[in-house]
C-alpha cells in the first residue's frame, strides 16, 4: 500500500533512500506505526510522536492505503 | 592574598554599594566540596545571610552572580553565569542562568562569586577589572533600552573586550519580571533585574587576565577530550546547532507539549506552520552565546519589513516565540518576534510576559477587564497589534501594564472576580511552553521545583517522558524511560527526584544543561572535576551534591512559609484540553497527582503531609545546623 510520511528536524535523515517523491513510502498491507518507523531505521531508544491525518496515534496502529503520516522527534530545548 | 585552591580562582568578591565599599573574600574549601558552585553554593549564602521574611526589593535583599568550578572557555557549555536571590515575582528562592561570556570573564578577572549587597544611593553600574573595581555613575544610562546600554558603556570604557550585564528599563522600575541581559541573551526569570533595579545597580561591566590550572593537567585534558568528543558525535547537539530550541515547536505541538490559549488546550496544530514560516521568513542563521561554544543552539532573527519591521537581533527561542503565539493564540510569528525583541530590549522575562497577556486576554474574554481599564486597547485572543504594546506597557508600568507588571498571581488579587483560575503559576512563577498533559514527570517538577513552575529544571520531565532522554541516570535508580509509558503515573515522583538531583548539576557546575541533553553524563562531569581540583569525585557524588542543593534550596522556601500547599499545580495543566487533538485522549488527564506528590515526598525523605524535610534527612546531608 501507498502512504505518505514527513520526517521532521533530526529524523529528517532517515527518509533518505526510503521515502520517495511526494513523500510516498510503499509498505505491505496492515503495516504498523513502529513497523513504518524499523522500516525507515529510526532507532527504538529514542522517543518519537506519530500524527496519522493530524490525530495522534501510538505505535500499534495499523496504517491504511493513502494515510498521512508525520513523525516527529525532541532536541529537548526549552 | 588569599591561598589558592585547586581549580578555583578561591576567591569572592562583595560589594556593599550604599558605601561603594568591597572586599575580596577567600572561600572555604570544605563549603565548596559542599556546595561546589552555582545555585549550590549561591544556596548556601543566601540561606545564611539572608533574614527570612525579608522584602526582596529593599535593601535586605542580595544577588548573587556565581560561577561553577566548570565555567570556562574550554569546557563545552562553560559559557555561564548563574544568578541568585530571593525573587520579588514569587518571595521564594530565585535564580535564573545566562550564557555568554560573563561567567568566564568574571572568573578571569579573579572571582568565583559576586555578592552584592544594599542599595546605592545613585544609579551606579560596577567595572570589575581584575583587582581594579570602580563604581561609576550611571545616571545617563537610565531609560536607555538594553543594547543602547550595552554600547554606550562600551563606549566610554573604551573596550570592545569586556563583558556587560545590565538591566533594562523594566529593572529600572522595578518591574517583577525584569530580565538581567548579557547582550542578547537574558537571565530571565523570578526578577532578577528588579532586584538590581531596587539596589541601583544599573549594570556590571567585567574584563579579566587570569587563568586556573588545573591540578592534573593530563588528566584534564583527557576528560575533556572525551566530553569534547561526546559533544562532537552527539545527534542532539547537531539537532541544537540546526534548528535552535525552536526546533521542538512542531513536535510539542504534536505530542501535545504546547501550551495554547492560556493552557486551556496542550495542541493546536499550528506548531509547523509557525515553524515553517519562521525559517522562511525570521531565521537568519545560529550563534553561539559564549566563545567557542561547540553547539551554538543560539539564533540570529528579524523581521525584513512590515509593521512588525525588526532589525537583526540575538534571541529567537522555543519559549519566547510560543509565548507569544500558542498561549496567545497568535499566528502572526512576525508580532511574535518583534515582541520577544522589545522584551531583550526593555529586560523582560519573555515567558512571564506573554503568559500575563495570556491571563489578561482571559480575564477581558470573561468581563473581569473591560476597554475602561486598558484605555481602549482591544485584549481579543490574538490580537497581534496589542503584544508589543502591552510588552511596552508592562515594562513602563504603564495604564494596565502597571497591573500586569508584578505577574499573574499579585495582578489576579488585584483583579479579583475569580481571577485566580485564569491565572497559570506554580509558586507565584507563570507557567512555561511545557505541557504536564504530555508526560506525568512534568507535572511533579512543576510543583515541586524550587523557583517555581520553570522551563529549566523541570524540563528533564518533558525530556524523560517523551523524549526517552535518561540523561544516563538510569545506574543511580532511573527506569529506562523507554519501558514506561508517557502518561503512566505511578513511579514517576520517584523518577522526578533523582532526575532533579541530577539535572541540577549544570546549575551547579556553571555549565549549560543542554550538553547533558548532547550527552556528557555525571560519570563524566566527575571525571573533569576531579582533576581540575585534584578531588577525588564519582557520579553519585555529584548526586549528593545536587540532592543537597535541592534541599537547601527547599530550606529557603520553607523558611519563608512555603509547604505543600505551595506544590499544587493550576487545575488547567491537570485537565481534559477544552481543544486540540487530545480533547478526547482521557490517559493525558493528570488524574492521581497528590498520588505521585507523595510518592515524592517519600523519595525524599520529606514529612509526607507537610512537604517539610524531616530532620533525618537533613542530618545525612549534612544540613542539620
Amino acid at each position: 500500500m501507498k502512504i505518505k510520511v514527513k520526517l521532521y528536524t533530526i529524523l529528517k535523515k532517515y527518509a533518505k533512500g526510503k521515502v520517495l517523491e511526494e513523500n510516498t513510502i510503499i509498505l505491505h498491507k496492515d503495516t504498523t506505526l513502529q513497523g513504518l518507523s524499523r522500516s525507515l531505521n529510526i532507532p527504538d531508544n529514542i522517543g518519537i510522536i506519530f500524527l496519522v491525518n493530524d490525530s495522534p496515534q501510538g505505535k500499534e496502529y495499523r496504517l491504511r492505503e493513502g494515510d498521512e503520516v508525520k513523525i516527529f522527534s525532541f532536541i529537548c530545548g526549552g | 592574598m588569599p591561598e589558592r585552591i585547586e581549580g578555583y580562582m578561591g576567591k569572592q568578591l562583595r560589594i556593599s554599594l550604599d558605601n561603594k565599599k568591597y572586599k575580596i573574600e577567600k572561600i572555604d574549601t570544605q563549603t565548596l566540596k559542599d556546595y561546589l558552585g552555582g545555585v549550590g553554593y549561591s544556596a548556601k549564602i543566601l540561606y545564611e545571610e539572608l533574614e527570612k521574611g525579608i522584602d526582596p526589593l529593599s535593601p535586605d535583599n542580595k544577588i548573587i552572580f556565581a560561577t561553577g568550578p566548570l565555567t570556562s572557555y574550554r569546557v563545552p557549555g562553560g559559557g555561564s553565569i548563574e544568578i541568585c536571590f530571593k525573587s520579588p515575582l514569587t518571595k521564594a528562592w530565585g535564580e535564573a542562568r545566562c550564557g555568554g561570556n560573563f561567567g568566564p570573564d568574571m572568573k578571569k578577572a579573579g572571582y568565583d562569586f559576586l555578592i552584592i549587597e544594599d542599595k546605592a544611593t545613585e544609579p551606579v553600574y560596577l567595572f570589575i577589572d581584575d583587582n581594579r573595581i570602580e563604581f561609576k555613575d550611571a545616571s545617563h544610562l537610565l531609560g536607555k533600552m538594553v543594547s543602547e546600554k550595552t554600547r554606550m558603556m562600551r563606549e566610554e570604557l573604551n573596550n570592545n573586550d569586556i563583558s556587560i550585564m545590565c538591566i533594562g528599563i523594566a529593572g529600572e522600575n522595578l518591574v517583577n519580571i525584569a530580565t538581567v541581559m548579557f547582550e542578547g541573551r537574558a537571565a530571565g526569570r523570578c526578577g532578577g533585574g528588579a532586584v538590581m533595579g531596587s539596589k541601583n545597580l544599573i549594570a556590571i561591566a567585567v574584563k579579566g587576565s587570569g587563568k586556573i590550572e588545573p591540578k592534573n593537567p593530563d588528566d584534564y585534558n583527557i576528560a575533556l577530550k572525551e566530553i569534547r568528543n561526546v559533544v562532537k558525535n552527539s545527534e542532539i547537539a547537531k539537532g541544537f546547532r540546526e534548528f535552535g530550541t525552536m526546533g521542538d515547536m512542531a513536535g510539542n505541538d504534536a505530542a501535545g507539549d504546547w501550551p495554547t490559549k492560556n493552557w486551556q488546550a496542550n495542541n493546536w496544530g499550528k506548531g509547523e506552520e509557525l515553524f515553517d514560516y519562521y525559517n522562511r521568513h525570521n531565521f537568519i542563521n545560529n550563534k553561539m552565546c559564549y566563545k567557542g561554544c561547540p553547539i551554538a543552539c543560539g539564533r540570529i532573527a528579524s523581521v525584513k519589513e512590515g509593521k512588525f519591521k525588526t532589525p537583526q537581533h540575538d534571541g529567537a527561542e522555543y519559549e519566547s516565540l510560543s509565548a507569544f503565539t500558542a498561549f496567545v493564540f497568535n499566528e502572526d510569528m512576525d508580532a511574535a518576534v518583534h515582541s520577544s525583541y522589545l522584551c531583550d530590549e526593555y529586560g523582560i522575562d519573555t515567558i512571564s510576559a506573554g503568559g500575563i497577556i495570556a491571563f489578561a486576554m482571559e480575564c477581558y474574554e470573561n468581563g473581569l477587564i473591560s476597554k475602561k481599564d486598558t484605555e481602549g486597547l482591544d485584549l481579543s485572543w490574538g490580537n497581534a497589534d496589542l503584544l508589543p504594546i502591552l510588552v511596552k506597557k508592562i515594562s513602563k508600568r504603564e495604564g494596565i501594564g502597571d497591573i500586569l507588571a508584578d505577574g499573574v498571581l499579585k495582578a489576579a488579587k488585584k483583579i479579583g472576580k475569580g481571577a485566580e483560575k485564569f491565572a497559570i503559576h506554580c509558586k507565584g512563577l507563570e507557567g512555561p511552553a511545557h505541557d504536564s498533559r504530555s508526560g506525568k514527570a512534568l507535572a511533579v517538577t512543576y510543583g515541586t521545583a524550587n523557583r517555581g513552575m520553570c522551563h529549566i529544571h523541570p524540563l528533564e520531565g518533558m525530556a524523560y517522558d517523551s523524549g526517552k532522554f535518561d540523561f544516563g541516570m538510569i545506574p543511580y535508580g532511573v527506569p529506562d524511560p523507554n519501558k514506561i509509558d508517557r502518561w503512566d503515573e505511578k513511579g514517576k515522583g520517584k523518577t522526578v527526584k533523582i532526575l532533579q538531583d541530577g539535572l541540577i548539576m549544570p546549575d551547579v557546575l556553571g555549565v549549560c544543561k543542554f550538553f547533558m541533553y548532547a550527552g556528557i553524563t555525571l560519570d563524566q562531569y566527575a571525571k573533569l572535576l576531579s582533576s581540575l581540583t585534584g578531588w577525588n569525585l564519582k557520579g553519585k557524588d555529584l548526586l549528593r551534591i545536587g540532592e543537597r542543593t535541592n534541599n537547601l534550596q527547599r530550606l529557603f522556601n520553607t523558611r519563608e512559609g512555603f509547604s505543600k500547599k505551595d506544590d499544587s499545580i493550576p487545575d488547567r495543566a491537570k485537565q481534559r484540553p477544552l481543544f486540540g487533538a487530545y480533547k478526547d485522549e482521557d490517559r493525558c488527564i493528570v488524574k492521581d497527582y497528590e498520588g505521585m506528590l507523595k510518592e515524592y515526598y517519600e523519595a525524599r525523605g520529606w514529612n509526607t503531609e507537610t512537604g517539610i524535610p524531616i530532620k533525618e534527612k537533613l542530618l545525612e546531608l549534612g544540613l542539620d545546623e
